[in-house]
């Protein structure tokens, strides 16, 4: 008697969020089963991955990173060299620079770089903030503005600041509104219900629900998203059927085990594998427990991601 | 003259100006002439939106006037008053379209005129967020140019976006004030048809923020009621052409408040007669329901979560208010909205540099709060937050609450100049800002007068708390409609779902069912929710439809069925932070309760930390369950199976903590005296052999109930 | 659905007499319910009970002891397919690759450099994998070369007189046999049942491996290990997840309900960042022994990390020591901070101070492995608490007398300077991304 497994295919699904313009555009979620479930039904739509750039430039990157965009001496030449790395499917511009607590640069200084990378590069577009909640409102609400007509993803609105990122992004400038709670299932279907409160159409959130680097209290987000999971496909519940996008590289690479230099931790062998080491560990972990979309930064750990996730579809 | 007459006549006095000027631009320029807006997708933005057709020139513009007309019923119902008030909108856009042809700039310095798409885009987002809390749309001349400098800067201080038609922008241009988009004060124009670009803003708002589709009038205007927080300033004297021009305000939502008090008549909410100019801000934002937050508060010193824990000693202290030898009361008091001036503050008796340093005085203070959807039931919530925010106060310390406080204030913080009226404007300001969902108006009185204090102390203050404890004991779960779910701590216990009834408070101990009720109604998507009770299965076991229902729905599908009152049948689940847990002891027929505290063994043959990993964590465990101590002696403590005389075991410390509530439950229910003497704990036995010998000894009542197995 | 406690005790004799080792029958049916012991250890239970109890609170996966002595382990015993449903129980053991021809002493050297201890719990690779490649004389050889190392031995040999003579070789140490498949499992059965050694068993698809589980059952042997391996990543991952899902469903197919063997040495050879993606979702997805090249620092930091949390029991948070640890070069003049014993809020918290740069003296008491607020709530994390420890073990090993405290219990602020006489307490932020600033400041205006 031949095994009998059961289908694990749910009635309902993760909505479909599409992202960038044109022949390059992409689409998310779209899925009836869990995480890398294909023996279940097909998936449609594979996760994607895309590279973090920033707009400090690569003075503080690992020699992997530098190794990969040398040559390139302005944000549009760095911009387009991310968006054609190996396994690359978006790229998402971080404007760390404008933290207060950092090097403090204008909103002006900052659309100037968002400009310049909107030029440059014709794949799906993620802008990401300084996480100063107070910069981003006026930072994020602004680059909406900027990209217009670019279909990027704003990441992100917070609880505190959502109705100001929430309304330029997801009203005023038709872009796709990315919604960041802190692991917790309810914080999230929270958020997704408030910005949905504002008149944003649910095809036009992603969540971002939080994450953490494997060892940091990743439990946390693992029982995050399975939860999340299993609520928007065993429950229907359309307030959190909106896909996930989960930024890994900032987190992975500012870990002790990938920060500790080999004079500090000789034992410990190459510094830079043990960043690649995290950066690729947590993106599996949380493409494997529901992530849609990763944001990675290493060249290595790019390719292996998205050989891993053509693998298993 | 009825209202009707007057709004049906100027809607016919501007229809005909606007079919006399079309007629004469066609005759001027061909009915091929283009007409538009500068800079907007969708012109004409006004007649585009309510009826969802374009207009490029000058015969279509003579066609779409005759779509207008058809709006201009003429029965005398509110209705055709507000389609007629819209029609005039209509016309007004129509005659300042007019002024735009061949690419004309009809508007100068200062004027703006139309307003353009990105302008929209810009003004929607800070809408939305609040930090623009309102439109003002003020039209004519106020009484003396004065009075139109002081109205507008009232609004200019609030954040409140102020457009101006008329007269008030020559007092405002010949008083010197500084106008334009950046201060948020912008003129239209000096003819009463400009009001129509404040009117294109909000309806282009509505098609590129609400997603409305042009043409959905029923959708347009529901937009700009809930979400345009706009309303109109109209001075006197008001012709019939702003009377109707007014009902096409009131057709958006955008009430109408007004000085005129000749041939005019009061609309609840809509038209509002205010004849003193000074009180047009405080009644525009009520009629609007617009609220100001308060985003610093305005006190000498520091006020920030870490003075919390200051203590201020003895040698450093200014002044002392001590209610254990002074009569000194704390209350809030729920009051019409009439009744209050909002952000009014009273001193009654001394300020605090009339004490002499070091001195015990007494002190009370009265908050005064109104709003729509205020409940009584909510002043205890605010109370109990005033520890906080007093000592949230730098050099300003605060213990107990009701008439037990005591609060000390530093030098250093009286020598910064806080005074009575800085108390005051803290709690008014915390009280606005957390409980803005229910309080519109609040008003703060201090008194520091003894002889007042005492008075009011008993005749006011204690009055009130014996009414509240009052409704707290005849609150049981029969009288009220409906139960609350709580979920606050599903972050480490994911399936839990309290339910939350007023003898049977969260089993954290911490979420009574007011408090529930009040985290609901001030955050309506918050972990509270409304659980209904309508569908009874078991009254005996508290079994709902309803309460299932929403079980499953908090817990993710994880729990399917839970009852109130049983704890043999799907009791309810506990998650990990329960205060006690209660779990059936077999020989002695009854319950054994342990409680966090008590780390020691129990009769069951578990401690706390056994008994909680295999009850804890959202997963239902018939025989055992997690609760607050409140609820030991709630008649509705395992009601199912006999209530709380199985109660046959607890820790010595717990007992005591419980003794005078269970003992007197117990008398009223079961006519019991001293019902704890009967209970063992963990000086008479930790077995369940010797308990039992215990038990028999005194006879303990569940001994001969029923067996529980 | 698991029995609940109350069904059990209901078929216990109810006398208390403790010989199970639990101090009433109720205490003991709580423990059988939870799976924690076997009802067979109440030596008074009835055959009637025995029979009408066993079947049901026969756990739906098995739990399979394997090695001896400290390198004996516990595989499989799961009953959910998600960490928030209870927890997982058994963590996934790592094994090393290895093959007669390569030189086995120097391999298993580089991997024992990577042994540990995080938050009270031994890291290194506890297992070896060696793999059968047809000259039996050769096996036996790096089986002897790998026996008595500590390590745990799984035999991949499906050649049954060189499976034999590997086991005469370690079988003392309990090893894996894997190499049952359908070809060969009932000669097989007789050689790991001769040697009292747990069964792996392969299969060439989900189907042939389920037929081949199930005719081992009927030949009456029950301790197994299922290789769920497959021809590739999509398949591994697929029968993988589908064998645990069928034996953890509401109504259990048995069959499948043995831990599992996932060979990422076959998947992904020589790619040591493709193991270190799949070792990840298989530790999060089904895995009981991942098979890998190597181990090495790179590997282990993430995957044990990752192990460690996704193991945590969720009403059991990780605590760590209570203790002084000195961040950024301290010494006894800088600055103390104070938090609780919380894992993920002393990791959080020390990664910040890292980041700072300021010299700094954590403080760590013990608050229950509970977060600020809870702690501070439930009472573990009080004025009381903390200033019982700085005296008793700051105060004689500390010079310096300024404490931060965390944000979120600002209140204590007041009776902790009671308590503290000659200390300075400073209030911190109340998020600990904070404190980076916040320390920097203190250090730039000269208070710390």
């Amino acid at each position: 008697m031949p095994f009998n497994g059961k289908s694990g295919k749910f009635n309902a699904s993760i909505g479909t969020v599409e992202f960038g313009c044109g022949e390059k555009a992409i689409k998310i979620g779209g899925e009836n089963v869990l995480p890398f479930y294909t023996f279940d039904a097909p998936i449609e739509n594979a996760p994607k991955v895309g590279v973090m750039i920033s707009d400090l430039g690569l003075e503080a990157e690992p020699a992997g990173v530098k190794a990969y965009y040398e040559g390139c001496t302005t944000m549009a030449d760095i911009a387009k060299k991310a968006a054609a790395m190996p396994g690359a499917d978006f790229v998402c511009l971080k404007l760390e620079g404008a933290d207060p607590n950092g090097e403090n640069k204008s909103t002006e200084d900052c659309m100037t770089v968002v400009k310049e990378v909107i030029d440059a590069i014709d794949v799906p577009l993620v802008i990401a903030g300084c996480k100063n909640v107070t910069k981003d409102a006026e930072l994020l609400t602004k680059a909406s503005e900027v990209a217009q007509g670019k279909n990027v993803i704003i990441l992100a609105a917070k609880e505190e600041d959502y109705k100001g990122i929430g309304a330029a992004a997801g009203l005023a400038y038709n872009q796709k509104v990315g919604a960041e709670s802190a692991v917790d299932i309810n914080l999230a279907k929270q958020l997704n219900v408030l910005i949905s409160q504002l008149g944003v159409a649910p095809s036009n959130i992603v969540m971002h629900v939080g994450t953490a680097t494997v060892g940091y209290g990743f439990e946390y987000v693992v029982s995050t998203m399975d939860r999340i999971k299993a609520a928007a496909l065993s429950q229907n519940d359309a307030q959190l059927q909106m896909p996930i996008i989960t930024p890994v590289a900032d987190e992975a690479w500012n870990v002790k085990e990938a920060m500790a230099s080999e004079e500090d931790m000789p034992e410990w062998g190459a510094q830079e594998a043990r960043g690649v080491s995290m950066e690729v560990s947590t993106a599996a972990s949380v493409l494997a427990s529901g992530s849609n979309a990763v944001i990675l930064k290493h060249p290595t750990s790019v390719a292996t991601i998205s050989k891993m996730i053509k693998e298993l579809m | 003259m009825t209202l009707f007459d007057r709004v049906f006549g100027g809607n016919d006095a501007v229809y005909g100006l606007t079919e006399a000027a079309i007629d004469k631009a066609i005759a001027e320029h061909g009915a091929d002439k283009a007409v538009a807006f500068p800079h907007t997708a969708y012109s004409l933005p006004c007649y585009y939106a309510v009826t969802g057709t374009k207009v490029a020139n000058l015969g279509e513009l003579k066609t779409a006037l005759g779509v207008v007309k058809t709006l201009m019923t003429r029965e005398k119902r509110l209705n055709d008053a507000f389609m007629s008030g819209v029609a005039t909108a209509l016309c007004a856009e129509f005659i300042e379209v007019l002024k735009y042809i061949d690419g004309a700039t009809p508007y100068e310095e200062p004027l703006y005129g139309h307003l353009a798409d990105a302008t929209i885009r810009e003004l929607g987002v800070p809408l939305v967020t609040g930090d623009i809390p309102g439109v003002a749309v003020i039209l004519g001349s106020a009484p003396t140019k004065e009075d139109a400098v002081a109205l507008v800067k009232s609004y200019q201080a609030q954040g409140i976006l102020v457009t101006l038609v008329g007269g008030v922008i020559d007092q405002c241009v010949e008083a010197g004030l500084s106008m334009g988009y950046a201060v948020r004060i912008v003129p239209l124009g000096k003819d009463v048809t400009s009001v129509i670009h404040v009117v294109s803003v909000a309806l282009r708002a509505a098609l590129i923020f609400g997603n409305v589709t042009p043409g959905d009038a029923a959708n347009l205007m529901k937009y700009t009621f809930e979400r345009v927080p706009a309303f109109v300033n109209a001075f006197k004297p008001l012709d019939d052409v702003i009377v109707a021009c007014g009902a096409g305000a009131i057709a958006l939502g955008f009430p109408v408040v007004t000085n005129e008090t000749e041939n005019i008549f009061r609309v609840p909410k809509s038209l509002i007669v205010q004849e003193d100019v000074d009180k047009f801000n405080a009644t525009s934002l009520e009629a609007r329901d617009i609220k100001i937050k308060i985003t610093k508060i305005d006190i000498p010193v520091s006020f920030a979560s870490a003075f919390e824990g200051e203590i201020i000693r003895k040698g450093d202290m200014q002044v002392e208010f001590d209610g254990s030898r002074k009569d000194c009361f704390e209350l809030v008091q729920t009051k019409e909205l009439t009744a209050i001036e909002d952000h009014k503050f009273t001193l009654i008796g001394k300020d605090f540099d009339e004490f002499e340093v070091g001195s015990k005085n007494a002190i009370s203070y009265i908050v005064d709060v109104a709003g729509k959807n205020m409940q009584s039931d909510f002043e205890p919530v605010f109370e109990r937050k005033f520890h906080s925010y007093v000592n949230c106060i730098e050099g300003v310390m605060h213990t107990g609450q009701r008439d037990m406080i005591r609060v000390r204030i530093s030098k250093a913080t009286f020598e910064a100049g806080f005074r009575a009226k800085d108390l005051a404007e803290v709690l008014y300001a915390n009280i606005k800002n957390e409980f803005d969902a229910v309080v519109d108006k609040c008003a703060v009185t201090i008194i520091t007068d003894e002889a007042e204090c005492s008075k009011l102390r008993h005749e006011l203050a204690i009055p009130a708390y014996d009414r509240r404890d009052e409704r707290l004991t005849t609150l049981t779960d029969e009288a009220v409609p409906v139960y609350y779910s709580c979920i606050m701590c599903q972050a480490f216990s994911p399936s839990h779902v309290c339910v939350v009834t007023p003898e049977r408070l969260g089993l954290c101990g911490a979420v009574s069912w007011l408090d529930a009720k009040a985290t609901n109604e001030l955050d309506p998507e918050g972990p509270c929710q409304v659980i209904t009770k309508e569908k009874v299965i078991d009254e005996n076991l508290g079994r709902y439809e309803d309460v299932d229902e929403a079980v499953a729905k908090y817990s993710q599908g994880a729990l399917e069925h839970v009852t109130l009152y049983s704890i043999m049948e799907d009791p309810m689940t506990s998650c990990g932070c329960f205060e006690c847990i209660c779990g059936i002891e077999p020989c002695s027929n009854g319950v054994a309760i342990t409680n966090r505290e008590y780390a020691g063994m129990t009769p069951l043959g578990m401690t706390f930390g056994e008994l909680a990993s295999m009850t804890g964590g959202g997963v239902q465990t018939p025989g055992f369950m997690g609760h607050g101590k409140h609820f030991i002696a709630s008649k509705k403590f395992m009601k199912a199976e006999g209530g709380f005389e199985r109660i046959v075991w607890m820790p010595k410390d717990l007992k005591e903590t419980v003794a005078e509530r269970l003992n007197k439950a117990a008398k009223e229910v079961y006519n019991i005296d001293n019902f704890t003497d009967m209970i063992g704990d963990e000086t008479i036995a930790t077995d369940p052999e010797t308990l039992l010998t215990f038990l028999t000894e005194k006879g303990h009542p569940a001994l001969n109930l029923e067996p529980l197995m | 659905m698991a029995l609940k406690g109350l069904d059990i005790f209901k078929h216990t004799p109810k006398t208390n007499c403790k010989e199970c080792g639990s101090p009433t029958c109720m205490a003991f049916s709580m423990k059988v319910a939870q799976g924690a012991v076997d009802i067979t250890k109440c030596p008074h239970i009835s055959e009637e009970a025995l029979a009408a109890l066993s079947e049901a609170t026969a756990p739906p996966m098995k739990s399979i002891k394997v090695g001896t002595g400290d390198a004996e382990y516990t595989l499989g015993g799961e009953t959910v397919l998600a960490r928030h449903e209870k927890t997982f129980v058994s963590k996934p053991r790592f094994a090393v690759n290895l093959t007669p021809d390569m030189d086995i002493d120097a391999v298993l050297a580089e991997a024992n450099k990577v042994d540990y201890d995080r938050i009270g719990e031994r890291m290194h690779a506890e297992m070896v994998y060696v793999e059968f490649t047809g000259d039996a004389a050769a096996y036996t050889e790096a089986v002897k070369k790998v026996t008595g190392k500590g390590k745990t031995i799984i035999l991949a040999c499906k050649d049954v007189a060189a499976a034999k003579a590997a086991l005469d070789v370690c079988k003392a140490e309990k090893p894996i046999l894997c190499g049952a498949d359908a070809s060969n499992y009932a000669e097989m059965v007789e050689v790991a049942k001769a040697a009292e050694v747990v069964l792996g068993v392969t299969g060439a698809d989900i189907n042939d491996l389920y037929d081949t589980t199930a005719a081992i059952e009927k030949l009456g042997y029950k301790e197994l290990v299922l290789d769920t391996t497959g021809k590739d990543i999509k398949e591994t991952f697929a029968i993988t997840v589908q064998a645990r899902r069928a034996c953890l469903a509401k109504e259990p197919d048995r069959t499948f309900g043995y831990p599992s063997i996932v060979n990422l040495s076959k998947i992904a050879p020589n790619d040591e960042a493709m193991q270190i993606a799949l070792a990840s979702v298989f530790i999060l997805k089904y895995g009981s022994i991942i098979v890998m090249d190597t181990m090495n620092y790179a590997r282990g930091l993430a995957l044990y990390g990752l192990r460690q949390n996704v193991y945590t029991d969720p009403q059991k948070p990780m605590k760590v020591e209570p203790g002084i640890y000195p961040l950024n070069g301290a010494d006894e003049n800088s600055v103390v901070l104070t938090t609780v014993d919380f894992a993920l809020t002393y990791f959080v918290v020390s990664g910040e101070l890292e980041r700072s740069g300021v010299p700094c003296n954590l403080v760590i008491s013990d608050a229950g492995g509970l977060s600020v607020l809870t702690a501070w709530a439930a009472g573990k994390l009080s004025s009381t608490s903390v200033s019982k420890f700085i005296i008793e073990e700051v105060e004689p090993k500390v010079k310096s007398r300024k404490l931060i405290i965390p944000g979120k219990v600002a209140v204590l602020k007041g009776d902790i300077e009671a308590k503290l006489p000659g200390w300075e307490v400073i209030v911190a932020p109340n998020e600990a991304v904070q404190l980076v600033k916040f320390l920097k400041d203190l250090q730039a205006n000269g208070e710390i």
